[in-house]
């Protein structure tokens, strides 16, 4: 392995491992998580419940499948899109003065600030990364 | 080409997504099917012990103490300079941001604040009202430490303030 894709596979393992354990800690408190999402106060409770029972599910699958580098685009680019998803969300909420913990971890989360941004926003360059890197020649 | 089939991959992670969370969430996919979950995600079975009450239920509550009834509290889970600048006459100051550290779901022993109420068996929560959250907080806690008749008055300090009714401004 090159040290390309040796430094690939660890962004794929950084990113997928926050996924994996951002979405199982909220797949085992899926009513804790729909009050997160009813914090941001963007959603009506019925949609906050729905989501909450299927986007940690997302999450975790998407992050296994970057590690596992199964549907390895797919899981980059939905990894990115809901990156870009939690900065709006977070943004959002700050700019409305909306003062809430990030829902990120479960009952584990920490406050939705600015830092949380930053620390988005590095996942989602790092995830770019893996989308936009050409797949490794097979050999035969 | 390739996009498409990212987006085609994407698809069948959110459909796995869908069955898993489908299978998994079964039972409180029936509560919901049910009517539960549409104005809180208060699990009834785990806090059979909070209820929420209307202005009406507050006010009548807050008469029924005022008239000498024993066994009645209201608790006020904002700041303190919330609580200062007005309350409901003989309520409690639990500030919940006191009692909870970042990234803890409870202070630890370091907490000052009471979660004892001698005498009480009536616990009526409230904050400030609208989309305000510190009330429901702060009753599963209390809930968790063996009270069993906590309402969560969920207009808050608002609807109280708006409608009229007494108010204290000391502390």
């Amino acid at each position: 392995m090159t040290p390309r894709r040796r430094l690939l596979l660890l962004f794929r393992v950084i990113v997928g491992g926050v996924f994996v354990w951002a979405g199982g800690l909220k797949i085992i408190d899926p009513l804790g998580f729909a009050q997160s999402i009813e914090n941001y106060q963007v959603v009506s409770p019925e949609l906050a419940f729905l989501a909450a029972l299927v986007l940690p599910w997302v999450e975790f699958l998407s992050g296994a499948f970057l590690i596992l580098g199964v549907l390895l685009r797919s899981s980059a680019l939905l990894i990115s899109l809901q990156l870009v998803g939690f900065i709006g969300l977070v943004a959002s909420a700050l700019a409305r003065g909306i003062d809430t913990t990030c829902g990120c971890f479960g009952s584990l989360s920490r406050r939705a600030d600015l830092t949380l941004i930053l620390t988005d926003a590095v996942l989602f360059v790092l995830v770019l990364i893996v989308f936009f890197a050409r797949p490794a020649q097979r050999s035969h | 080409m390739e996009f498409k089939r990212a987006i085609r991959g994407i698809l069948v992670i959110v459909v796995l997504s869908i069955l898993l969370a489908a299978a998994v969430h079964f039972p409180l996919l029936r509560r919901f099917a049910a009517g539960e979950f549409r104005e809180g995600f208060l699990d009834r079975r785990e806090y059979s012990g909070i209820r929420f009450i209307t202005l009406a239920e507050a006010e009548d509550l807050f008469n029924r103490r005022m008239g000498g009834e024993e066994g009645l509290l209201f608790i006020d889970s904002r700041s303190r300079e919330e609580f200062s600048a007005g309350h409901i006459p003989g309520a409690l100051p639990v500030p919940l941001e006191e009692l909870k550290r970042p990234g803890s779901p409870e202070a630890g022993p370091e907490s000052s604040l009471p979660l004892a109420f001698p005498g009480a068996q009536t616990l009526v929560v409230y904050c400030e009202g609208g989309d305000c959250r510190t009330s429901l907080a702060l009753a599963k806690i209390i809930h968790d430490r063996g009270y069993t008749d906590i309402r969560v008055f969920a207009g808050g300090w608002l609807e109280w303030n708006a409608a009229g009714l007494p108010e204290s401004r000391q502390q």
